[in-house]
């Protein structure tokens, strides 16, 4: 209820700082900068749209429908990244005869930037998702599994730093605990190291060492548990944290019907956003940067 | 007031420079449904019609071939497609467990929420063994104390409903408690039951507490739906009849 009451608060803010940003948009073409990030979750090897007779999302989702409509968002804005919060496999018998190398080749057709591990990725093993590795030409990132003692040890990085027109967008990973979630011998050695603990190092690296100007966490912990409030999520996450300006998150399958605005720990608005499951939606979060002198008043403008 | 703001801004843009630091100042979030109004792309249609060939033909297959349908709500406490279901693992089973200890599984168990599908009389697909068994678990073979069998047992009477069991458990739910034999013996107190059933049921699923920290364990590394295909492939027609495995008194 008090979120509720907050997003409505700051979307009335919003209303009255749009005036100024369409101002600053149309007056200062020069001097502002616009990213656009796109992101996916909990795929689950869902390449062909739904059949449609089916019961729930009749012709709902597609890679060749999603990989159009990336496309004209890539030509509309070049500096756009696409993103996956993990769970890509799983689901269809594509991934059970093929063993995730086609979501895997699609993935980097469709020219991913980066995607995070879901506890689904491990369902072929440790061993199954290594081998996969090579049909992937996008990068994964995950920064609380510590894969030391596997075989993806290397193969993985804690974060990514893109740079779209001179503005540095610093991605991280983070991975829920696969104790209990997945068979010891799918995932073999790897340590699950606490999420809030490495994500407030992560988003000190990014922001104070890479100086990056936005941070961006994908995480596979979930949004909320009902059941278990104080159990690791989304919304924790965000409140525990500072830095952060997006999580996109995976793994409950929540579909947002936008995304939600949240507090982290020093007060500051961060967006936590997750578009269900199947590929049947894109989330599409549009970040816009202007020059230090243009601002009249500290903070940002949220729509959503 | 907004034409105040307005030229405020103005003034200030017309005063800023082109090469200062980047201040996020503005931040939009949509939701963009993937619909039938959006056009495939021509390249990964292409690129996926060959592997959606493999699978159709694949999932197409015909396995074998049933003169009824198969379902798990065709009785009381028992099943036509749980007996099948439980009697086809131990089947598959029972073979590679035999040869990694010598010894012979007891019975099996599995339960009435993993039956994910019935199949329709006619051919047997392989598109049904996926639908029957979405999921990648593992059949096990858990070692269990003759006290556990007895919990197994009254978490079957508790619960009252078809959970999928195999033909080597007799067990009739009588006024005074219940009749229980197994591979026509009684329970016997000092020895131990080898018990099959699914890794995903061994760690707590369904609330099968009885499978919990067993004498042994043996991970068959075969999964539930592996066994299913290969043993239609093996039979031309699946005969299943409800034969009273588990019943209550009437």
């Amino acid at each position: 209820m008090k979120r509720r009451n907050f997003i409505q608060k700051s979307s009335a803010g919003a209303a009255f700082l749009t005036l100024g940003g369409l101002s600053l948009e149309s007056f200062a073409k020069k001097t502002s900068k616009h990213i656009t990030i796109l992101h996916t979750n909990d795929v689950h090897s869902h390449i062909d749209p739904f059949p449609e007779d089916h019961y729930k999302t009749p012709n709902q989702g597609g890679v060749a429908r999603r990989a159009t409509l990336v496309e004209n968002i890539r030509k509309e804005n070049p500096n756009t990244l696409l993103l996956d919060a993990g769970d890509i496999f799983q689901g269809t018998p594509y991934f059970n005869f093929y063993g995730g190398e086609i979501e895997f080749k699609l993935m980097s057709m469709l020219k991913y930037d980066a995607a995070t591990i879901g506890n689904h990725d491990f369902d072929n093993g440790i061993d199954g998702l290594f081998a996969q590795l090579p049909n992937a030409k996008f990068d994964f990132v995950s920064a609380n599994y510590d894969f030391k003692n596997t075989v993806l040890d290397t193969n993985i990085k804690p974060y990514k730093v893109f740079v779209k027109d001179e503005i540095k967008i610093g991605v991280f990973g983070l991975g829920i605990e696969l104790a209990g979630l997945v068979d010891p011998r799918m995932y073999k050695e790897t340590n699950y190291l606490d999420p809030v603990e490495i994500a407030q190092d992560m988003s000190r690296i990014l922001k104070e060492e890479e100086q990056c100007d936005l941070v961006i966490c994908l995480s596979h912990l979930g949004y909320y548990y009902k059941s278990a409030p104080s159990k690791i999520c989304d919304l924790n996450l965000a409140s525990k944290t500072k830095d952060i300006d997006l999580i996109i998150g995976g793994h409950t399958h929540t579909f947002l019907p936008k995304p939600t605005v949240t507090k982290n720990s020093v007060g500051e608005n961060v967006l936590v956003n997750q578009v269900g499951c199947y590929g049947i939606n894109i989330g599409r979060i549009d970040f816009y940067f202007d020059s230090d002198k243009n601002i009249t008043s500290k903070g940002k403008s949220i729509i959503v | 007031m907004k034409k105040i703001i307005i030229s405020i801004f103005t003034i200030l843009l017309l005063l800023s420079c082109k090469n200062e630091p980047q201040v996020l100042v503005k931040v939009e979030g949509k939701l963009l449904p993937i619909t039938e109004e959006i056009q495939s792309k021509k390249e990964i249609e292409d690129f996926i019609q060959p592997y959606r060939e493999k699978v159709e033909a694949e999932m197409n297959t015909v396995l074998s071939y049933t003169e009824k349908d198969l379902v798990r709500t065709d009785g009381e406490l028992e099943s036509s497609l749980g007996n099948l279901m439980a009697d086809l693992c131990f089947d598959m089973a029972n073979p590679v467990f035999k040869s990694r200890t010598t010894n012979n599984i007891d019975f099996a168990l599995f339960n009435y929420g993993g039956i994910r599908a019935g199949i329709t009389k006619g051919d047997i697909k392989t598109e049904n063994a996926f639908q029957l068994m979405p999921f990648e678990n593992n059949l096990v073979v858990v070692e269990l104390t003759s006290e556990k069998i007895k919990e197994l047992v009254n978490y079957l009477i508790a619960n009252n409903r078809a959970h999928p069991l195999s033909k080597h458990i007799n067990l009739e739910i009588t006024k005074k408690g219940y009749n229980l034999k197994i591979n026509n013996l009684p329970l016997n107190d000092s020895k131990t039951y080898f018990v099959l059933t699914s890794d995903y049921l061994q760690n707590g699923g369904d609330k099968m507490d009885f499978f919990k920290n067993p004498v042994s364990i043996q991970n068959l590394n075969y999964k539930v739906r592996n066994a299913i295909i290969d043993y239609f492939k093996d039979k031309d027609t699946i005969n299943v009849k409800l034969d009273g495995r588990f019943r209550a008194e009437k």
